[in-house]
This record gives structure tokens, C-alpha cells and sequence, in this order.
């Protein structure tokens, strides 16, 4: 324990400029969700004929959470920005943890910690406690903006309480995550393929019996529900958890070597394969495995999100009258649900090309990007090289997607057909993902220092835009400069190939605007 | 000055990061086939400028030629013809060292395998090992076989040897004397000055982005000061007087004092007709002499950063 205090200090002061933005983040979500909701459904009728429409509604339930939430006005809150606010804390704890452990021994820098006063596990302590500290502020902030926006005390306390809950799994999920792995960025993608499930098991179990959402740590904050039954029973089982979490990350850290993962590295070839012989070769012999990682995981949200969808055609045929308000029936229903789930995929898709366009970034920062560009590489073939894997990749990505939620889907409806025609409506997000990417590029040919908190920003905003203008009542003008937005939402919309191209043009310029600004700047500064 | 004979020329290069300047009118000029050293204190720009004639960062101002070519206009084109050892090695995670050293040799046009073999089993590297488990020294030695198993007729060497060890670094002097040998050109920057010393034939030193001193080693001892004990039969008096003489500590018949290297001559002709008893003089260490012009850097750098 020696040093942890010190230690702890020091994170914090790193942090001072990161940490605000997460915490403000998942308050504004909050904050605004409630003024929108209050707005919206204030009268007990609104909340009544809510109850009504959504009840019916899967594709709404398995984004959001279970129906028993809109009882109350407050619970319709929770209802609508729990699960969204909690990816954005275990995000925050995912990143705040694997940062300050195992990315520091990897770089090498938590040696230089270590071999002052400081005991073996101060820096794992250390960032836990922060983890803690920004959990619990969280929670607070949260129970002060619902409070403070004119919801009952008493919920909004365990509404803050379920939030810091989640949060504290995550962080210790990351701890564990970063003794087993040698490489932060496989801590960061385990810990995201764990942060997936548990958002697609709360969605599998809302839809249905409830069973699958007590798998999911985000299930256990939204079945505390609050302000309609205000159970704070559930919370021992994310506690519960995080303490075995930590006690097993504790034990591992004592049992390994420093820098060492839990499987030791083997050694690899002696001589490269023939086919590693240029720029193109080594970025995706690189990236191959991170690439897998998220067509996996998107594959994998495919599918879940198919075998959903078929339960929205069921209760369609149940309720044949529900059926004559739609005004396109049954298969419009089916079709903005799929239309939805896709455009979040796409989102995601996007989020893989820009952690893949930023390595570019990395690589030069590290100084990997200057033996390349003393042989005889151009610096064109270097950038074509890396984003060769931003493009395909972000495109594959998305197409395992799309299969994957029409093989399910066609599976459980006995029709074959829903496979390409799934893989084809993916595609058509295509552009938009691409033109993302491309900005991120144009950023890196010009502003290349600040380019992953505007690449990030851009993302954020893209997403924002996607999820929450309907329910914040986003101003149209707002919406204007994502690409998703000009995007036809098929299968629900026509599909449009005037937008799609437009996009398409303005990803070409842009990724020529980066090139331009690359091959006349320092490298490296 | 005919440019073929020159490898490397470079004249009043100027370079600034932001307000910071790095490079400040450096002038450096190699010649075809010579080991020339490139010295100066930390933070004095030898990566820099480096990084300039690898096309890598552009010039503000200035002229910089290289194997007759412009190191940013023909950049892939020069890079064909040279090898580079960066000062600070990263490597790929996940990727061994033997996979680094091929994939360099095929980027740049090819290598030489027999070559790359024999140099592993001379710098005694495992090429199996993931980067992340080689040390810094093993990593150096990852990025110096690459340079070394090409045919580049010019190496560029940042600090090639920092964290080598006495063995390796012998291992490393014996390279270059063969690749001196085979004619090729090498700037190599280093603050070993034993290595120096033993490899480079003429060496340039540079202080604060700008070049104070440039030709052979003995040239530059020249340009300083040479220690001299002596002990005459008649009294010293009046040496002390002469021009170049310094720190001179006198006792009657015997006295101690260092004269510049230009005046060595004029002083001894003067020590002659008073009957030398005995004489010795000291040349300056290659230490020395650096000092002298690192020290007054740390004064420059003082009264710049206060
Ligand atoms: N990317 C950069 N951004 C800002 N300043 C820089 C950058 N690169 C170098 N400098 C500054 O330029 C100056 C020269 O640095 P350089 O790395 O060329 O020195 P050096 O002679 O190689 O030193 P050393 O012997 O320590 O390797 C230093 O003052 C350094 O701080
Ligand atoms: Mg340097």
C-alpha cells in the first residue's frame, strides 16, 4: 500500500483535464433527458399514452429498458438514458483504469514508479480509488440533477446510487482485465465486448421474460427501479461483484511478473513471411486482430438484434388492432426496427474507423512512423497503407453486422432472403461511416495534435445526433452536419442514391484534403 | 566544391517548433566516403537535423543537399540509397525482431541475408523475441543490423550505440570500419566521444542549432590549448607575457601553464635560448575539448532560459 496516496495525487492532477468532460457527459445526458421527458409526458395522460405506444414497441424496449420503469415520470427518465449513460461510465472506468495500469507498464513508465517507494499493488490501489472517486461523483451529480430538475428524492438517490453501482463493476472488470492482458489495447477490447453483452442480455431480457437481464450489470441498475419500486436489493449484486473482481485482479497482480500478462508471450518467427514486405502488409498484420475483435462483436449484435426482431412481428399478429394505426402495418414496424438497429451499428462501425484512423496518429507519435518513412515508403503509401484497414475494415465490420442480423432474423422467419437484403441495407450506411473516417484524416493532415479529441468529438456528436434527437427535440439545423442524418433510413425510407453519393464525394475530398495537409507538414511534431 | 564529392552539404538551415528554434543557420557539409561525427550537447539539434535530411520535418530556411538530391522533394527516391538508425527505437508490439529487420530491408529495396545472419550472430540477437520483450539495448540492436545489413551508400546514425554494451560497442566500431572501408558515406552522432575518436574522420560540433566548430581531429585540437610543464636553466621571465599563454603557475626554473595550440610554436622557439631542461606537453583530450564547448553552452542555455 505504500505510495498509493502519493500516487493517487498524481492521477488526479493527470487527470484534471480528462475526467470533467466524462462526468459531465453522463450529468448532461441526465439533465436533459429529464427537462425532455418532464416536457413531454409531464401530465399523468402523456405518461399514460406513453405507456401505451411503447408498450408495444420492442425496438424501443431493447434500447432503452424494461417497461415496469415508465410508472412514474421519474422512472420514464431512467427508462429512456440509463443504459446510455451507463456505456458512457464504464467507458470512462474502462479507460481510467487500463490508463493508469497496464498501458503505464506497458509504456514502461510505471517502472520508473515502482522503483521509488511505492508497494506493488499502489498502482492498481490508486486507480481503483480514483475509479471510486469518479463513480461516487458520478452518482452524486446525478442525484443532484434530478433532484435539482424536480424529481423525488428518494429515487433519484438510488438512481444515482445504481449508476456509481455499474460504474464500480466496470473499473474492476478493467482491473482484472489489465493482470490477464499484456497490451492495453486487448484489456480495452475485452472489456468492450463485455460491455456489449451486457448491453444486448439487458435488451435480450427486457424484450422477453426478464430471465437474460439479471445477467447483465446494467439490468441490475435499471431493475433497482427507481422511482417506481425503489429496490435497493439489486445493488449487492454489482457490489457483490466488484469486490470478488477485485480480490481476483489483486491475486493476479501478486502472481505475475511485471509487464507480464497471465499467458506468457511465445517467441515468433525468426524471419518475416514473404508477405510482409510493405506498408500495406504491416498494417494489417497489426490490426488484424483488433479488426476481428469488433466484426466479431458486431457480428455477435447482429444476431441479437435479429432474433429480436422477430418478436415485434409476433406482437403485431397478436394485436391485430395495434396493427391498423400503423400506417404501413406490421412490416413498417419491423422495418424501423431494423432501420434503427442498423443505423447503431453503423455508429459503432464509425467508432472502429476512427480508433483504426487514429493509430496513424499513434504510430507517429510513437516513432514507429519514422524508420517506414526512412525507407523507401512514400508517405502516401504509408497513410494508404494504414487506412486501407480503417475502410475495409470499418466496411467488413459493418457487412458481419448486417449478415448477422439477417441470418437471424431470416432464420427465425424462415426466409433466406432476409440475408442479403440485411447485408445490402447495412451497405448503405457505408458512406456515412466512410466520411467519418475521411474527417478524421483531413484532421490529421492539418490539425494533427488535437486530432483525437475532435475525432472523438465528431463521433460523440454523430451519436448524440443519432440517438437522442428525437428525444431531446434536437433543432433540425443541429442535425445538419452528421452524414447519418442525410442518410436514407432504409429498409424503413426509399433508399436515395443522390444523398449516398454526395457523401461519397465529400469522403473522396476530405481524405484528399488530408493527404495535402500530411505531405506538407513535420512528421512526428 | 564540387557536390559529388560531397554526400551530405548543408548551409545556414534554420528550423523552429513554434517559438521553440531548433536549428539556427547550421551548416554541415560530409564528404563522399568519410565517417563524420556529429556532436553536441542534449536538446542542440543533431536530431533534428537529422530528421531534416530525411525529409521528415521541412526547413524554414536554408540549403540542404543530400546524395545530390533535395531530402524533401526526392525523399523516396534518396531513401533507396540510404540507411537510418533512429536514436530512440520503438518497435511493434507483437512483432519480433527478426520480422522488423526484414520487413525494413524489403521497404527500403531489398537486403543482404547472408549479411543480416552474420551480423545477428555478431550482435548476438535473438530475432525470435517479441518487441515488447527486448531491452533497449537489444531493440537498438534490432534497428542497427537493419541499417547495417543493407548496401546503403550512405548510413545516417543517431546515437546508434546509446545502451550497448563494452562488447557490443567494439562489435559496432568493427561494422564500420568495413563499411568505411567498402567506401560509403556515415554521419553518426554520438555522445561516446571514445567512439568518435576511434571511427570518424572529421567530425562537426554544433551548440544551440548553430555549427561552432567543423573539420579533423586534429584540426580542432589545434584550435585549442596544450598543457606544458618545463624546466629551464636561466629564469622564466617574459613568458608569461606572450600572446596565447594562459594559467601559467611560475616557480624560478620551473613552470606550468597551457598556450593555445596555434601559438605552440612561437612560445617554444622563446623557451629554447633559456635552456630546457626538461619539457612536457599535454595535448587536450578529446573530454576537454568538449567541455570547452559544451560549457559554454550550459552558460548560453542559462542566460537564455532566465
Ligand atoms: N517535436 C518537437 N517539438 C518541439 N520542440 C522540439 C521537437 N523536437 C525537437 N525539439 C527541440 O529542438 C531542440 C533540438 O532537439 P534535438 O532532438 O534535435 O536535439 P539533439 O541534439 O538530438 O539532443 P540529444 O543529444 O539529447 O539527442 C531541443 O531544444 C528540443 O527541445
Ligand atoms: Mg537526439
Amino acid at each position: 500500500m505504500t505510495g498509493t496516496g502519493g500516487l493517487l495525487r498524481f492521477l488526479l492532477r493527470r487527470e484534471r483535464a480528462g475526467l470533467p468532460w466524462w462526468l459531465l457527459g453522463a450529468t448532461l445526458l441526465v439533465l436533459v433527458q429529464s427537462l425532455q421527458s418532464q416536457k413531454l409526458y409531464g401530465s399523468p395522460e402523456a405518461l399514460e399514452r406513453l405507456r401505451h405506444t411503447i408498450g408495444g414497441n420492442t425496438a424501443v424496449i431493447a434500447m432503452s429498458g424494461p417497461t415496469r420503469l415508465l410508472g412514474a415520470i421519474g422512472g420514464e427518465v431512467v427508462f429512456e438514458i440509463f443504459a446510455f449513460a451507463a456505456i458512457v461510465v464504464a467507458l470512462m472506468n474502462m479507460f481510467l483504469v487500463g490508463r493508469h495500469t497496464r498501458a503505464e507498464e506497458e509504456t514502461g513508465r510505471a517502472e520508473l514508479i515502482r522503483s521509488a517507494r511505492v508497494g506493488r499493488p499502489a498502482p492498481l490501489t490508486a486507480a481503483l480509488t480514483l475509479a471510486a472517486v469518479a463513480n461516487v461523483a458520478v452518482g452524486a451529480l446525478i442525484v443532484a440533477v434530478a433532484v435539482g430538475t424536480g424529481l423525488p428524492a428518494a429515487g433519484s438517490v438510488l438512481f444515482g446510487a445504481a449508476m456509481t453501482a455499474v460504474g464500480l463493476v466496470f473499473a474492476a472488470l478493467t482491473a482484472v482485465a489489465a493482470q490477464v492482458f499484456e497490451n492495453v489495447r486487448a484489456v480495452y477490447g475485452a472489456v468492450a465486448l463485455i460491455l456489449g453483452a451486457a448491453y444486448v442480455l439487458r435488451a435480450a431480457g427486457d424484450v422477453g421474460g426478464g430471465a437474460l437481464s439479471w445477467l447483465s450489470p446494467i439490468g441490475w441498475g435499471q431493475r433497482t427501479f427507481p422511482y417506481t419500486g425503489d429496490r435497493w436489493w439489486p445493488l449487492l449484486l454489482p457490489l457483490g461483484l466488484s469486490v470478488l473482481l477485485v480480490a481476483a485482479a489483486s491475486a493476479l497482480l501478486r502472481r505475475r511478473d511485471f509487464g507480464a500478462g497471465l499467458v506468457a508471450a511465445r517467441p515468433g518467427r525468426a524471419r518475416a513471411a514473404r508477405s510482409l514486405r510493405n506498408a500495406y502488409a504491416l498494417s494489417w498484420r497489426l490490426q488484424r486482430a483488433s479488426l476481428l475483435g469488433w466484426a466479431v462483436g458486431l457480428g455477435l449484435l447482429g444476431v441479437a438484434y435479429g432474433s429480436i426482431a422477430d418478436s415485434i412481428e409476433q406482437y403485431i399478429r397478436d394485436n391485430p388492432e395495434v396493427a391498423q394505426f400503423l400506417p404501413g402495418g406490421a412490416a413498417d414496424v419491423v422495418d424501423a426496427y431494423l432501420a434503427l438497429t442498423v443505423g447503431l451499428s453503423a455508429l459503432i462501425a464509425a467508432a472502429y474507423g476512427v480508433t483504426s484512423a487514429l493509430r496513424i496518429r499513434a504510430e507517429e507519435t510513437s516513432g514507429r512512423a519514422e524508420p517506414l518513412l526512412a525507407t523507401a515508403t512514400s508517405r502516401l503509401t504509408w497513410l494508404a497503407g494504414q487506412l486501407s484497414v480503417a475502410l475495409t475494415g470499418s466496411a467488413l465490420a459493418l457487412l458481419t453486422f448486417g449478415l448477422g442480423e439477417g441470418a437471424a432474423y431470416g432464420l427465425i422467419i424462415s426466409d433466406a432472403g432476409q440475408v442479403p437484403r440485411m447485408a445490402a441495407v447495412a451497405l448503405a450506411y457505408l458512406p456515412a461511416v466512410w466520411l467519418v473516417v475521411a474527417v478524421v484524416v483531413l484532421v490529421l493532415g492539418w490539425l494533427p495534435r488535437p486530432s483525437a479529441a475532435l475525432a472523438w468529438t465528431g463521433v460523440g456528436y454523430c451519436a448524440v445526433v443519432a440517438l437522442f434527437a428525437d428525444s431531446f427535440d434536437l433543432p433540425g439545423w443541429s442535425q445538419r452536419a452528421s452524414p447519418f442524418a442525410h442518410t436514407p433510413r432504409v429498409p424503413l425510407a426509399d433508399p436515395a442514391l443522390t444523398p449516398l453519393l454526395v457523401i461519397l464525394a465529400l469522403t473522396v475530398a476530405c481524405l484528399a484534403g488530408g493527404y495535402a495537409g500530411l505531405r506538407r507538414r513535420d512528421i512526428g511534431y | 566544391m564540387a557536390t559529388s564529392t560531397e554526400a551530405i552539404s548543408v548551409a545556414a538551415l534554420s528550423k523552429s517548433f513554434g517559438s521553440a528554434k531548433a536549428l539556427d543557420g547550421l551548416d554541415l557539409s560530409v564528404a563522399t566516403g568519410e565517417v563524420h561525427g556529429f556532436l553536441g550537447p542534449n536538446g542542440s539539434g543533431k536530431t533534428t537535423t537529422i530528421r531534416v535530411l530525411l525529409g521528415l520535418l521541412r526547413p524554414d530556411a536554408g540549403r540542404v543537399r543530400m546524395l545530390d538530391g533535395d531530402p524533401w522533394r526526392d525523399a523516396v527516391a534518396l531513401h533507396r540509397r540510404l540507411a537510418y538508425v533512429p536514436g530512440d527505437v520503438t518497435l511493434w508490439p507483437g512483432i519480433t525482431g527478426g520480422e522488423v529487420i526484414d520487413l525494413l530491408g524489403r521497404m527500403r529495396g531489398g537486403l543482404d541475408q547472408r549479411r543480416r545472419d552474420e551480423l545477428l550472430e555478431r550482435f548476438d540477437l535473438d530475432p525470435r523475441k517479441k518487441a515488447r520483450a527486448y531491452s533497449k539495448g537489444n531493440r537498438q540492436k534490432v534497428a542497427l543490423i537493419a541499417a547495417l545489413a543493407s548496401d546503403a551508400e550512405l548510413l545516417l546514425l543517431d546515437e546508434p550505440t546509446s545502451g550497448l554494451d563494452p562488447l557490443m560497442e567494439s562489435v559496432f566500431q568493427e561494422c564500420i570500419q568495413q563499411v568505411k572501408r567498402q567506401g560509403r558515406t556515415v554521419l553518426l552522432s554520438s555522445h561516446i566521444l571514445a567512439e568518435v575518436e576511434a571511427l570518424c574522420d572529421r567530425v562537426s560540433i554544433i551548440r544551440l542549432g548553430r555549427t561552432v566548430e567543423s573539420g579533423t581531429l586534429t584540426e580542432l585540437r589545434h584550435l585549442t590549448r596544450t598543457s606544458i610543464s618545463v624546466e629551464t636553466a636561466r629564469p622564466l621571465a617574459g613568458i608569461e607575457a606572450l600572446t596565447g599563454v594562459h594559467d601559467m603557475v611560475l616557480a624560478d626554473h620551473h613552470a606550468r601553464f597551457d598556450v593555445d595550440s596555434a601559438e605552440l610554436d612561437t612560445v617554444v622557439r622563446r623557451l629554447a635560448p633559456l635552456g630546457v631542461r626538461s619539457l612536457t606537453s599535454t595535448p587536450p583530450t578529446l573530454e576537454e575539448m568538449f567541455l570547452r564547448h559544451y560549457g559554454d553552452d550550459r552558460a548560453a542555455g542559462e542566460k537564455v532560459a532566465s
